[in-house]
């Protein structure tokens, strides 16, 4: 009961979140002829951070080029952002993750800092 | 009463209009990582800072919650640099853990027994779906015993949410 109780609390007190769907995106034809878009959505519940980082990674973390509108996107504090990510044909089966990673800024406190990464695993087409 | 009857009558005449109005939403796996608390260096002896609360300080607490069970891992890594402080010209030696501290599901205790550490790193497998709370304790040690030099050290935790 005080479990549920402390958990109520915290959900109702604590607003410091980064939340990407979906957890498996797919990938599917653009507009540009050999470049597929996979469509992801962040919500961004932290108050002490407005920028996130996209990246795209092959399956031991090695970065794989994309482009979208911008390598580092603006989400305010309770906003939702839908952002587009493009992949070369010759890319895609090395793809694996595309991830979102909060920026945080250098602190002026004797203090650790948390930066939150979420990684959503493409859904390759077989 | 002559206004009342042709009033009720006229009511009960008018045909009730519903329109069905329907709600929807999508319930699918997610993650989200929440930040509660950033540690705290304290400053236990000249050459050392520790977030353990014995030392003065205060460990970072990241909860992590997944809406299905078994679609995400959680990987924290402790830090082994400052991203910020004063010019160090000795060594800095770093410790640091990972620990499963307050679940929202009683199964999830076993997270820690299943936990896997290497260098910095220690993952967690999240096979159900609720909340979890972590904990992340970092210390450094300068030089031999060597006092730290006056001024703002941060240190950056990363905390990750990767989908398996």
């Amino acid at each position: 009961m005080y479990r549920q109780i402390i958990i109520a609390l915290c959900l109702c007190t604590s607003l410091n979140a980064h939340e990407m769907t979906p957890a498996y995106p797919k990938l599917e034809s653009s507009y540009v002829d050999g470049v597929s878009v996979a469509k992801l959505k962040l919500f961004n519940r932290r108050s002490d951070v407005s920028w996130y980082e996209i990246g795209v990674f092959t399956s031991d973390w090695k970065p794989v080029p994309f482009a979208s509108t911008s390598n580092i996107i603006e989400v305010g504090y309770n906003k939702r952002k839908l952002f587009d990510v493009y992949i070369r044909s010759k890319d895609i089966a090395k793809a694996v993750y595309i991830c979102t990673e909060s920026k945080v800024f250098k602190g002026k406190e004797q203090v650790t800092l948390v930066s939150s990464r979420i990684c959503s695993k493409i859904k390759q087409n077989k | 009463m002559k206004k009342l009857v042709p009033l009720i009558f006229l009511l009960s005449a008018t045909p009730a209009m519903a329109v069905d109005s329907p709600i929807t939403g999508q319930v699918q796996p997610k993650c989200s990582v929440w930040t509660e608390t950033a540690g705290v260096y304290g400053h236990p002896l000249p050459y050392k800072l520790s977030t353990v609360p014995a030392d003065g300080g205060v460990p970072a607490s990241i909860r992590i919650d997944v809406a299905q069970a078994d679609y995400y891992k959680a990987r924290f890594t402790h830090p082994n640099s400052f991203s910020s402080s004063p010019t160090l010209n000795d060594a800095v030696a770093w410790t640091g853990s990972t620990v499963v501290g307050q679940v929202s599901v009683s199964d999830m205790s076993a997270y820690e027994a299943a936990k896997v550490t290497y260098n910095n790193v220690t993952e967690f497998n999240l096979t159900l779906a609720g909340s979890t709370w972590f904990t992340v304790a970092s210390t450094a040690q300068y030089g031999s015993t060597k006092s730290l030099p006056a001024g703002n050290y941060t240190a950056l935790i990363v905390a990750e949410c990767i989908a398996k």
